[in-house]
């Protein structure tokens, strides 16, 4: 019974823990730094998280699953260099491109963990080096810019409705759309079945195929969003943008509470948890901290958030 | 008989609310072959668990040379000269014999943290001299076939227990016989004699009568987690042993006789000439719809592989399964769930509940597509869905909402009854559907059981004990070494003894 | 194989049947052992058909110039992929060893002259992260994959932090020698590289803490039983693959003369792919120095080959993925119902 106590007790706190990060960090640096909380600041911290909003909201389905996605990074890299180039082609059409393209980057990655068995840390390791190979050498300058008479048509997603970034309320909505399908589809349900016990969801007749595969191919398809909306803020294709960026998603979501073993989070903590680590990293760079410490920081907030999330006091599971 | 070795008085086991295992004495004298029956679940694995050091009894005392004996890791017991033999071998495939033999306790052979494997190999070979194997210790287990594998382990123990209680060990051979072919059993008997001559104990349990009759001195019989008999082997026979493994019936209203089905003519599954290599072989009968069908064997007899492949967990080498008349493979449990066969599995925990989700999630898990349109999922209907199973199965919780690995076990199995029941599959296997739950909660399933009957479902049932089989089922089947040894009718009012379904069991 | 199975249905007891099954795994298991055998003979064919100096010492002696730092990250990996763990922080651990030793011996950006003492220093704190990696990993109940993850990154970030953004040059005459010199041809840092290699295959081979990484990687239940100590073991083999890595970090400094995080980026998924193709096994248990010796053997002819064939060095990491897809999946074990996150 004791035992018990204790459970609901650690949960609670992880339950917490993504609400107590963001008021603490919040707290500190509107004190620290007089206009943390101005409107400028925040308007820019919008256009920051927006793509950041994006990518870990679909990277938490893989999670979710008990999976990673460390190919993620490089997906944005590879589409913000697609769209950075193509846009004045396709014109805004490349949005949707750039989602189909993401989606089947995802499939990819979804079929080659479930069919051919593979873990799919290494998975997303090995398609990495294919995304970042189309990204340079589609880019080998290191950085392409859309041309200025192009620039009309990518500029509409840094303006401002009421005070607010469109990149920043299309990222909510692309958050309040994964919400519905994590919370009311059989997708949805499945993708946390799998996580949460496997074999359980095998035997009670769950396709945990199709789950994983779902969950790979929604985060393809955000990665890819994110992606475009790098090379809509920087109007220029960037072929390194994303490199920093598998951590920094991961980190969000391990912020939010969601647990790395699967099974449990939400996509609303992770919204949490992506303000957060960008409230740190904007409020570092206003302090004028060397922006050099930015993964370092970012890299120990992980391992906090995952050790405060894990079940140390878990079943006789084997943990490699 | 040689002195006392080992004693254990009034020693007892629960599980929570459930006792498994219920005031047990034993003497253990050696140079002697103890031998220890009863069919699954009469506890004799939960005894050699408690005598070999993986649980702590909960009740009762062991002595061990007259000195109270506990042991806290298989290793502690092995240093207080008790070593085991288990069933699913404890070795490691990559490394050599001598290696295994040896692991954990390199330090004896290491200068300088160096190991000399050297030193080690001949020692090795003197430990598998001892029990007449002739094995080069450098090679790889992996690479040595099954039964030299048991020996190499039967050596580990021997050497291990044998070290620290020199001709005092008494060492515990779980299953020993079960892949071996009758020459090797042959050969592991002149060793077990050979241990017992140098003064050992050593404790057989078989579900295999004749080789208990031949190589042990005394019998122990177990059932439902108590002794049921002690008695010397000269003087026993076979059927004096069935007769004591099998306990009285339980009237039939505990099984809720009355509302046993008389199963309809139509066919609703039939499987043709089923293998599963290494499992089963010919395995072939018909479910007919609102039929209880229960498969009774010992463990290893084959009838959990037979689940497996019926619910798409394991794929036959050979073999047809119909359902109503049309062929049908299943990839995995997915297709089968499709097709209209859904599980209850064994392992309520590792198998069965989704721990981390809700009680709603877990009743619906099964059945989304039709609660569904376009792949949403109404949360209305949902929601209805799982309370009214929560009433209707007398699950007890505050709330659909709360996970279901917060409920107790009763409960739980009641949430994944449900779900089955939910899922709309007309042929439900139910493995072991009543392990682990407290007796108001079992006749509550009992209930639920008669009811999917019913209802028109057909049900393949693992009874957790023979009695609970015999009670239920309205057919049963009993499988032997992976093929069909009987089959027995069971009407209301005329259900068959345990004592002759025992006899084709074992 | 299924219908020789079918065939043994009828006559075989099912008992039988299970024993037979074993022998098969056994047999299979063989074959699979001696396949990179075989590919390290083909790989070498091609080789000595494409190029016609190959059989030269010279070419020999480059290939094992090649091979060596890969072999060194090879030693401490091979250990954490033996467990059925990984390691992604190698990189990240080297970036810092080699800006940091940089930092440390003399050098253009500071007046720091500690020489070997710096060497040794940042060994063990190469080590000494290691160890905080594997404590992690064991206390706290964290798959590898995340936590080597997120130290990796940070070692990253005060890698670059050290050198403040502009790399360090090495001035000390130590590296010089240690770049430059060579012992009857071989380069030292060859025959350092090879050293150690061998430190790793001894220790591995030959020590009750080898022994038990074989064990946990292959049954971590019965390795349990017979009284290993399973949390300490993996905190070793972390601080283990943690000291490898630093080292290799401090060799690619000495060869470059250069301290800065990039001379870890992209070491580290080579040397997996080595191993696995070299018999190393993902899920753990499988493999050993000699077969990662193999493995690294046949990768570096590989790259060899590919660089001679003029191909760009992006396509080659997309052959080195599609390779290591390959690899795993034709080692995976696909009889166990494993089902992969």
């Amino acid at each position: 019974m004791a035992d018990k106590k204790k459970k609901i007790s650690i949960s609670d706190y992880s339950k917490y823990m993504c609400l107590i990060s963001i008021v603490l960090v919040f707290g500190v640096f509107s004190v620290v730094i007089p206009n943390f909380i101005g409107a400028y600041s925040l308007q820019n911290m919008m256009i920051e998280a927006a793509p950041l909003l994006l990518m870990a909201g679909g990277l938490s389905f893989v999670i979710y699953t008990g999976g990673i996605d460390l190919g993620a990074g490089a997906m944005v890299s590879c589409t913000c260099v697609l769209t950075g180039i193509y846009v004045a082609d396709f014109g805004n059409l490349i949005i949707p491109i750039m989602l189909a393209v993401g989606l089947a980057m995802g499939l990819i990655n979804g079929l080659l963990v479930t069919k051919l068995k593979l873990p799919s840390f290494i998975v997303t390791l090995c398609t990495t080096n294919f995304w970042s190979y189309v990204a340079l050498t589609l880019c080998p300058n290191g950085s392409e810019i859309i041309p200025m008479d192009k620039r009309f048509m990518v500029r509409w997603a840094t303006e401002k409705v009421a005070g607010i970034p469109i990149m920043f309320i299309i990222a909510l909505m692309g958050v309040a759309l994964l919400y519905v399908f994590q919370q009311y589809t059989v997708y949805g349900k499945s993708i946390f079945a799998v996580g949460a016990n496997v074999s359980a969801a095998r035997l009670a007749g769950v396709d945990t195929d199709m789950a994983q595969i779902s969950a790979f191919v929604v985060s393809g398809g955000c990665s890819a969003l994110a992606g475009a909306f790098y090379a809509y803020k920087l109007k220029s294709a960037v072929p390194t943008v994303g490199d920093a960026l598998t951590l920094t998603a991961i980190a969000s979501v391990a912020l939010g509470g969601t647990s790395m073993a699967g099974g449990r989070g939400s996509v609303l903590r992770t919204m949490i948890g992506v303000v957060t680590i960008t409230g740190v990293t904007s409020g570092l760079n206003m302090m004028g901290v060397d922006p050099l410490w930015k993964d370092i920081v970012i890299g120990i907030i992980l391992i906090g958030a995952v050790c405060l999330n894990s079940d140390t006091k878990g079943r006789d599971l084997i943990i490699k | 008989m040689g002195e006392l070795l080992f004693e254990a008085k009034g020693v007892g086991k629960t599980y929570g609310a459930n006792t498994v295992l219920h005031d047990i004495d034993m003497h253990i004298y050696g140079g002697e072959v103890i031998g220890l029956i009863g069919e699954n679940g009469a506890g004799k694995s939960t005894l050699m668990k408690l005598i070999s050091g993986v649980e702590k009894p909960s009740m009762g005392e062991m002595f061990l040379q007259g000195k109270p004996y506990s042991a806290s890791s298989i290793l502690d017991a092995n240093h207080q000269g008790i070593g085991m033999v288990f069933q699913e071998q404890s070795l490691v495939g990559n490394l050599t014999i001598a290696q295994n033999i040896y692991l954990g306790r390199e330090k004896e052979y290491a200068t300088c943290g160096f190991v000399n494997w050297k030193k080690m190999n001949q020692d090795a070979k003197k430990a598998l001299s001892r029990i007449d194997m002739d094995l080069d210790p450098a090679k790889r287990v992996r690479d040595i076939d099954f039964a030299a594998r048991q020996m190499v382990e039967i050596a580990k123990v021997l050497d291990v227990v044998t070290e620290s209680a020199n001709g005092h060990a008494i060492i515990l051979l779980d299953e020993p016989t079960t892949v071996l072919s009758d020459e090797e059993i042959q050969k592991l008997f002149v060793q077990v004699r050979n241990m017992k001559e140098q003064g050992n104990a050593v404790i057989f349990i078989s579900h295999r009568l004749d080789e208990v009759l031949e190589i042990t001195d005394r019998i122990y019989v177990f059932k439902d987690g108590e002794e049921t008999a002690v008695m010397p082997t000269k003087g026993a026979d076979v059927n004096l042993l069935y007769e004591k493994m099998v306990g009285r019936a339980t009237t039939g209203e505990f099984y809720v006789e009355s509302k046993q089905t008389v199963p309809t003519e139509e066919v609703i599954l039939e499987v043709e000439d089923l293998s599963l290599f290494g499992a089963f072989n010919h395995v072939s009968f018909q479910l007919r719809k609102g039929e209880i069908l229960g498969l009774c064997g010992v463990e290893g007899s084959g009838k959990e592989d037979i689940c497996a492949v019926l619910v798409g967990d394991a794929a036959p080498t050979a073999g047809k399964i119909k359902i109503k008349g049309k062929e049908c493979t299943f990839p995995n449990p997915c297709a089968a769930r499709k097709k209209g066969i859904l599980s209850v599995p064994k392992e309520r925990r590792d198998e069965g509940m989704i721990g981390m989700m809700s009680i709603e999630d877990n009743i619906v898990i099964s059945h989304m597509d039709a609660l569904s349109k376009h792949s949403f999922l109404s949360a209305k209907k949902t929601r209805r869905v799982a309370e009214d199973w929560v009433k209707k199965a007398g699950v007890k919780c505050f709330s659909i909402n709360e996970r279901i690995n917060q409920l107790s076990g009763g409960n739980a199995q009641k949430v994944i009854f449900a779900r089955a029941l939910e899922s709309g599959c007309g042929i439900l296997i139910l493995n072991h559907p009543t392990r682990g739950v407290d007796v108001g909660s079992k006749e509550e399933i009992y209930s639920l059981i008669r009811e999917m009957t019913a209802a028109g479902n057909s049900i393949i049932l693992l009874g957790d004990t023979l009695d609970e089989c015999i009670g239920l089922s309205s057919r049963i089947i009993v499988l032997r070494d992976g093929l069909i040894r009987g089959s027995f009718d069971c009407p209301v009012g005329d259900k068959p003894l345990q004592l002759d379904i025992v006899q084709k069991m074992m | 194989m299924k219908n020789k199975w079918e065939e043994s249905l009828a006559t075989l007891s099912v008992g039988q049947q299970f024993a037979q099954k074993v022998k098969d795994d056994a047999r299979k298991d063989k074959i699979r052992r001696y396949a990179p055998l075989i590919l390290l003979i083909i790989m070498t064919m091609i080789g000595a058909v494409s190029q016609k100096d190959f059989f030269t010492w010279g070419n020999v002696v480059n290939i094992m110039y090649q091979m060596s730092i890969p072999l060194v990250i090879s030693v401490g990996l091979t250990y954490v992929l033996l467990l059925g763990s990984i390691d992604l922080s190698i990189e990240g651990v080297m970036g810092f060893a080699g800006s940091f030793v940089a930092f440390l011996v003399v050098n253009n950006s500071n007046s720091n002259d500690f020489g070997l003492l710096g060497i040794i220093a940042v060994v063990l704190i190469s080590t000494l992260i290691g160890a905080v990696t594997g404590f992690i990993h064991v206390k706290a109940r964290i798959a590898t994959f995340i936590v080597t993850y997120a130290v990796g990154s940070i070692m990253t970030g005060v890698a670059v932090l050290v050198y403040q953004g502009t790399p360090i040059q090495v001035k000390d005459e130590l590296f010089i020698v240690l770049s430059q010199g060579k012992l009857l041809g071989i380069p030292y840092i060859t025959i350092i590289a090879f050293l150690i290699f061998i430190a790793g295959a001894l220790i591995l081979n030959y020590t009750a803490f080898g022994r038990a990484v074989y064990a946990i990687g292959d049954n971590e239940t019965a390795a349990a039983s017979t009284g290993i100590n399973i949390g300490l073991t993996k905190i070793k083999v972390f601080a283990l693959c943690g000291c490898t890595a630093g080292m290799a970090g401090i060799l690619q400094c000495i060869r470059l003369k250069l301290g800065q995080s990039s001379i870890g980026l992209n070491q580290m998924f080579p040397v997996v792919t080595a191993i696995v193709i070299g018999g190393g096994s993902l899920a753990g248990g499988k493999g050993g120095a000699l077969s990662a010796f193999v493995g690294v053997l046949i990768y570096t002819e590989l790259a060899n080959w590919l660089t001679l064939m003029g191909v760009d060095p992006y396509v080659k990491k997309v052959i080195q993925g599609v390779i290591i897809i390959v690899a795993v999946a034709l080692t995976i074990n696909r009889t166990r119902k494993t089902i992969s996150k």
